[in-house]
């Protein structure tokens, strides 16, 4: 049954990339830590920190309102989950595209602020207002880069464009395609992931004046189940749209890996901007790198 | 009797019913129900929102200046017609109970509110259905004038709004009766059909005329750049539902005229071979960005303003731009979109101007930093905001999300990256702008003014509820309104969208039934998740943790001033109010103009005329 | 065919008369006037239907072409005969301290009026036109105050100089053909008047005749005037007389001067009228010069219509003239009340509801909103215009467009103060019921006409096409001549 393949598929993807964003979270921290020239912390800890969030004894909720943005923002970002194509699973890419994809991201953060304006702290609402800020800067040259790998695949399904890139080999992959466009996702990379050093508005040491302020117990659970969604969708797509996508998860998984990590090294370097230069760097060189691409691209 | 007569006739006697009984509850209602009797004529002609039927005809018809004036329905008028109708309807409903009654006890004039109400309905029906040049422009006259008195109605501050903005649409309206009258002149007749064969053989010079004057003229209405001033006040001054219902479909109308003249009738292939010498671009490259610089300028002053009915209304400006960029792409998918936007679009911006009213019927205000915390007196006001910013903003699973995915589609399909970037900087704007008016009334805490305020009365509630049910079933199957676009594009010669009850069937299409269930479904998980976690406790929203400071319980703090204080630092110093600028210097010049002519008529002395008659006898002497 | 006769006779008779009626009877003297008057409408309602078959000539005197005085009335002429005569009853002068003077000038002013519209040669013109300008520095000084004196002196300098070049024209005309009968005149004209003299003698002529028709360069005298005078004598002055004067200008053109330069120059005259009266009315502060300066732009679109060629422009003129012949009167009868600042006009519509929406309707026609009658008025107009594909054309249909947004926005201006809500100080007077229902009657007469279109602009095509015919005039007046072929 092709219905019920497909049902399956929805329920594995989103638990896969779960999974998935889990071993990145781990191998972020660690990558941090080497930086730091510190240890790092021990395998299971991404579960471990979910376990104890989500069981703490004070959990203080400030409405209802509250609760259901966070609701939003796991759910969210689950039901996003299937428009990602992963080797063997295209759940509903032929459904809703790389639009599509781009808009539900939208959706978690959209929920994620509601619930912390509901907490009715201001330092929060300031905390929205940063990131929002920040998402304004990073979606403009991540929609540009849509449009350009939509235009040269002549199409917005995700699981078309790896099609393509998989028949006509490395050669027509789109970083070899075009790699002004890679470049300038590469560079937003760690801004669409909300890390380091764009991540003012969630930083550990802004907490006081973030989101995060009032949220504890299994809101801030929710945080984190969405900090490993964001990672592997953050290392999908660029796969997806670059790096040819991946038949078999064993050259799947190295490349979306390989995706997040190398920002995040890198990112580690640089010290954290405010939100207005997050705003002026990204719509400066990302953009204009884009454009050029995008021209190139298009003759 | 035709179908259409019974419509027209309908709409006439609410006018007539609404002026006089509209000072009165029952009569409130009554007129209501007249909307909903106006729908049900409406339905019978639904054959044209289905491609059964091409046209219906009306029986009344007149010849004047040997012009055989006639008014009939497509399938275009009809789809335009729904959603006045619809519009009218439910603004009335909202009118009908304590808000009206509340508005007659400040002094207002309810009967006359109800009055307007129902002419603009009457005259949008009326220039709906016109069937030649001389009919439309006669219709887009009256459309003016009954916006016109509605805008005025509350006096005031709004006189000065309705003034510039019927300085603005009388001056539209010259620019199309000199391009109407130009027709004529080219193809001796006001004809739809003569037009349509004269088109190819114009000179092009003569079809840029023709344009420009079109596109001013119907431009005024939809506020398009540069011509965006005048809407946003004035609408927001209109009292109550009346505002729901201009932002809902008055600037439309503009859109409609536009549709019929320059895509309809000239047609877009001969905009495409209008090149605009020394550049790569053409008029249908103009069009689209004057369609872009639509909704990003007013977008972006959205998010300056602090007053929510003044937020709502620049949103709508900006939301044109969505709309007449999607019809000037008019490939199937961007005409769909367009098209399908105008639906959408008057769903949400009516419901959120809606609840923005009832927060003003129970709080007294629409100031944004004098709100906040209402989540928990007005939940349901908050639902119907809620849903309606989702659709604003252009995200799943609201309707607003297709219509702008299709516009995106185009534009994609279309090869115009910068357009597509336009765009989209546009709604991500509207997405900071109505998080902010969502989270300044709504959000936040309650002040102390508002702890012992209730929900909106019912009156008020069920509207807004089933406009919000109508956003999100027309979002979760999309295919009820692409139908009727369908039958639009096919009626008006524009490649017609292959689409299924979810969405769109192309390549890399868009099945909302799919999406909205997982989504559904995805929140259910996230449900599951946040249950299994431990139980929480509510605490009072002033027990929070302030970083050492302690929030006493007489203020309140709420962060609403100045919401993104790092995006303003950015690009703060760009609002320069140029276009006010622009717009005070033409009346400066009109005015030092008006000086001199009335300096010519004072100081023309006599005895200048004395001299040159003496001159002129001198000379009538000597030769 | 006496009768018409009567029609110029019987009110400057009884306006001679008046003075010594009032010794028998101040009631008599009182009521002799409208008496008259509805004598004389009566006899040209009368007379009007036989003039649609064809028109009537006489010689007064039994004098033969060219000696005789001659009356020449068809449809075109008794129509705007009649507009004086009733526009005269309607606006009868009320209240002013000499009631018998200004009867008896109002009396004077129909009947030369009649006289001019139905003259059928260049000297009774000049005569009539003449008398009418001393008339009408009486019923304007009437008011006695310092104002309307000072500017009827202006309008009597400007008077004098406009008719010393009309009667230079008409001399120049009188050198080149030997007669001043227009029906001889319309057969010499072709191979007389057609040069540099006839030119002249028509730039002069129009001129001349042009003071009273508002005309750009000689209306210097019309804010004045109508802002000092009484609203009565402004509105008969607004908006009858100058389409009197009109209507010479259009018998000149249809049947003497027919070089195309005459119409360039109307053209001109006419757009600089249009542009100067309504950029002046946009700045006015009072109700009165505004709608003086307003009539000055619209006494320019009619110029801008006669300059069109052909029956059309005839139509189009008419139409635009009869439109006006309603609206003006009507809105100066307004004004009575509400003269002065405009400011201080906020919240008027209170007091007198039905004259501030008499002035929204009145103010919609005049900018041209369909389906009133000024829109099919304006549209006659442009429509013809951009038929003839010349770049001057095109110009005026711009400014005819153009001068109605500035008008929606300075009447408008005015319509929003009535209706403001913040009323002044100073409560307002209400207008006099006379005032109120004869600018209701006239305000009727709009609506009512826009229910009559179609029968209307047939009627008004009609009038205009026997009124271009030269031929009907010619055979009409001198039969004879046509068949001699020559008149000395």
């Amino acid at each position: 049954m092709h219905f019920l393949e497909l049902l399956v598929e929805l329920l594995l993807m989103p638990l896969l990339a779960f999974v998935i964003g889990l071993a990145m979270v781990l191998m972020m921290r660690r990558i941090g830590a080497r930086i730091q020239r510190r240890v790092g912390p021990p395998v299971l800890q991404p579960i471990y920190d979910i376990l104890k969030l989500y069981s703490k004894d004070t959990q203080i909720s400030h409405g209802l309102m509250h609760e259901i943005g966070v609701i939003m923002g796991v759910g969210g970002l689950i039901a996003a989950m299937t428009l990602l194509p992963v080797p063997g699973m295209s759940g509903l890419t032929d459904k809703g595209g790389a639009i599509t994809l781009a808009y539900m991201l939208m959706i978690p953060m959209l929920g994620l602020a509601l619930g912390v304006g509901q907490c009715a702290n201001p330092n929060g609402s300031i905390g929205i207002s940063r990131a929002l800020t920040a998402m304004l800067a990073y979606d403009v040259p991540f929609i540009l880069v849509i449009f350009g790998a939509s235009y040269i695949y002549g199409t917005t399904n995700l699981a078309e464009m790896v099609a393509i890139q998989q028949q006509q080999g490395v050669s027509s992959w789109g970083i070899v395609q075009m790699p002004l466009l890679a470049l300038t996702a590469l560079l937003i990379l760690p801004a669409t992931m909300g890390k380091h050093p764009f991540e003012i508005y969630v930083a550990p040491a802004e907490i006081a004046t973030g989101p995060m302020v009032e949220m504890s117990g299994k809101f801030m659970g929710g945080l984190f189940v969405m900090q490993c969604f964001q990672l592997y969708t953050a290392g999908v797509i660029f796969t997806t749209l670059f790096l040819g996508g991946g038949v078999y998860w064993i050259t799947f998984l190295p490349k979306i890996f390989l995706v997040v990590a190398i920002p995040m090294s890198v990112a580690y370097l640089f010290p954290r901007y405010r939100t207005e230069d997050v705003l002026r760097l990204m719509w400066k060189w990302p953009m204009l790198l884009g454009l050029i691409g995008l021209a190139v691209v298009m003759k | 009797m035709t179908a259409l007569d019974h419509l027209l006739l309908i709409s006439a006697v609410t006018v007539a019913i609404a002026l006089l009984a509209g000072n009165s509850r029952v009569g409130g209602w009554l007129v209501t129900i007249l909307y909903a009797l106006q729908g049900a004529a409406l339905l019978m002609m639904s054959g044209l929102g289905y491609s059964t039927l091409d046209v219906v005809p009306s029986s009344f018809s007149i010849v004047v200046l040997s012009e055989h004036l006639l008014w009939r329905f497509d399938a275009l008028s009809w789809f335009f017609a729904l959603i006045t109708i619809g519009a009218g309807f439910f603004s009335s409903w909202f009118a009908s109970g304590e808000w009206g009654e509340r508005y007659r006890d400040n002094g207002g004039n309810l009967r006359l509110f109800h009055g307007a109400l129902a002419l603009n309905v009457f005259t949008m029906l009326v220039l709906l259905a016109s069937g030649d040049l001389l009919t439309l422009f006669i219709g887009w006259e009256l459309v003016s004038w009954a916006s016109f008195l509605i805008m005025a109605l509350a006096g005031g501050k709004a006189f000065g709004y309705a003034m510039r903005y019927i300085s603005y649409a009388f001056s539209g309206a010259m620019a199309i009766l000199g391009g109407l009258l130009l027709i004529y002149a080219e193809v001796g007749s006001f004809d739809f059909q003569s037009l349509k064969e004269a088109a190819p053989q114009m000179q092009t010079s003569t079809l840029w005329l023709l344009v420009t004057l079109f596109t001013a003229g119907f431009g005024v209405k939809m506020a398009i750049l540069p011509f965006h001033l005048w809407q946003a006040k004035a609408y927001a001054e209109t009292p109550g539902p009346g505002a729901a219902f201009l932002g809902a479909i008055s600037s439309r109308m503009g859109l409609f005229a536009f549709i019929v003249v320059i895509v309809q009738l000239i047609g877009i292939s001969r905009l495409l071979e209008m090149e605009i010498p020394f550049t790569f671009l053409d008029a249908q490259d103009l069009l689209a960005w004057i369609a872009i610089f639509t909704i990003i300028i007013p977008t972006y002053i959205a998010l300056r303003q602090h007053d929510a009915r003044r937020l709502l209304a620049w949103h709508g400006v900006g939301q044109t731009g969505y709309m007449l960029l999607g019809i000037v792409i008019a490939n199937d998918l961007g005409s769909a979109g367009g098209l399908m936007h105008v639906f959408n679009y008057a769903t949400y911006q009516a419901m959120l101007f809606m609840a923005v009213v009832a927060v003003i019927h129970r709080t007294g205000t629409s100031d944004l930093n004098k709100l906040g915390g209402l989540f928990t007196r007005m939940p349901l006001s908050y639902i119907a905001m809620l849903v309606g910013i989702i659709g604003l903003a252009g995200l799943p699973p609201m309707n607003g999300f297709v219509s702008k995915w299709l516009i995106y589609r185009s534009l994609i399909v279309d090869g115009s990256p910068l357009l597509f970037i336009g765009a989209v900087i546009g709604t991500l704007g509207t997405i900071l702008s109505v998080y902010k008016l969502i989270h300044n009334i709504f959000l936040g805490q309650l002040r102390v003014e508002h702890a012992a305020v209730r929900e909106a009365p019912l009156s008020m509630v069920i509207p807004m509820m089933l406009l919000a049910a109508v956003v999100f079933v027309t979002g979760y199957f999309p295919g009820l309104v692409l139908d009727w676009t369908s039958a639009v594009q096919a009626s008006i010669g524009l490649p017609v969208l292959a689409h299924h009850l979810g969405g769109v069937s192309i390549s890399g299409g868009l099945d909302m039934i799919w999406i909205v269930s997982v989504l559904l479904t995805g929140f259910g998980f996230g449900t599951l998740v946040f249950f299994l976690g431990g139980r929480s406790k509510r605490v009072h929203q002033l027990d929070n943790y302030a970083g050492g400071h302690f929030l006493t319980a007489e203020t309140r703090y709420h962060y609403s001033d100045n919401f993104y204080p790092g995006l303003m630092h950015l690009i703060g110093s760009w609002y320069r109010n140029s276009f006010e600028w622009l717009e005070h210097g033409l009346i400066s010049a009109v005015d030092t103009l008006s000086t001199a002519m009335q300096g010519l008529y004072r100081n023309a002395h006599p005895s200048y005329l004395l001299l040159a008659a003496v001159v002129f006898a001198l000379s009538w002497v000597i030769v | 065919m006496n009768l018409l006769v009567l029609m110029i006779v019987l009110p400057l008779l009884t306006a001679f008369l008046l003075s010594i009626i009032n010794r028998a009877s101040t009631f008599a003297a009182r009521v002799a006037g409208p008496l008259v008057l509805l004598a004389t409408a009566a006899i040209g309602f009368s007379v009007w239907p036989q003039l649609s078959d064809a028109p009537i000539a006489m010689q007064w005197g039994g004098f033969q072409v060219p000696l005789g005085i001659t009356l020449y009335a068809d449809q075109f002429g008794l129509l705007f005969a009649l507009a004086i005569t009733i526009g005269t009853l309607l606006l009868w002068p009320r209240n002013s301290k000499n009631q018998l003077r200004s009867s008896s000038l109002a009396l004077l002013l129909a009947g030369t009026g009649t006289g001019l519209a139905l003259s059928g040669d260049l000297f009774n013109i000049y005569v009539f036109y003449e008398l009418m300008t001393v008339v009408s520095y009486g019923l304007i000084a009437g008011r006695g105050t310092s104002g309307s004196f000072a500017s009827t002196l202006r309008y009597l300098v400007i008077s004098g100089f406009g008719a010393a070049l009309a009667l230079a024209g008409i001399a120049l005309v009188y050198q080149a053909t030997g007669t001043l009968n227009l029906a001889q005149l319309a057969q010499l004209a072709p191979e007389k008047l057609n040069n540099l003299q006839g030119f002249a003698a028509f730039v002069l002529m129009l001129v001349g005749f042009g003071v009273k028709a508002e005309l750009f360069p000689v209306n210097m005298w019309v804010p004045e005037v109508y802002a000092t005078a009484s609203s009565r004598v402004s509105a008969l002055l607004a908006g009858v007389v100058s389409k009197l004067a009109l209507l010479i200008i259009m018998r000149l053109l249809i049947l003497v001067f027919h070089q195309p330069e005459a119409l360039t120059v109307l053209l001109v005259l006419g757009i600089l009228g249009v542009v100067s009266g309504e950029l002046a009315a946009w700045r006015a502060r009072d109700l009165n010069r505004m709608l003086a300066f307003s009539s000055i732009g619209q006494l320019g679109v009619m110029f801008i219509a006669l300059s069109i060629p052909g029956n059309a422009g005839v139509f189009a003129a008419l139409a635009v003239m009869v439109h006006h012949l309603f609206l003006k009167p009507s809105m100066f009868l307004l004004a009575e009340r509400w003269g002065g600042s405009i400011e201080k006009l906020a919240g008027a519509a209170k007091t007198s509801p039905v004259a501030a929406a008499l002035f929204v309707l009145l103010s919609l026609s005049l900018i041209g909103v369909p389906p009133l009658p000024g829109f099919w008025a304006k549209l006659l107009v442009i429509m013809p215009m951009l038929a003839l594909d010349q770049p001057l054309y095109y110009f005026g249909a711009f400014v005819i467009l153009a001068a109605a947004s500035l008008e929606a926005n300075y009447l408008f201006r005015v319509v929003m103060k009535l209706y403001d809500k913040q009323p002044v100080d100073v409560p307002h007077k209400a207008h006099a019921t006379v005032d109120l229902a004869t600018a209701v009657f006239l305000g009727a007469g709009l609506i009512a006409s826009v229910f009559m279109l179609v029968p209307l602009a047939d009627r008004l095509d009609s009038i205009a096409a026997q009124a271009t015919d030269v031929s009907i005039y010619i055979q009409t007046v001198a039969p004879q001549s046509l068949q001699s072929g020559s008149v000395q």
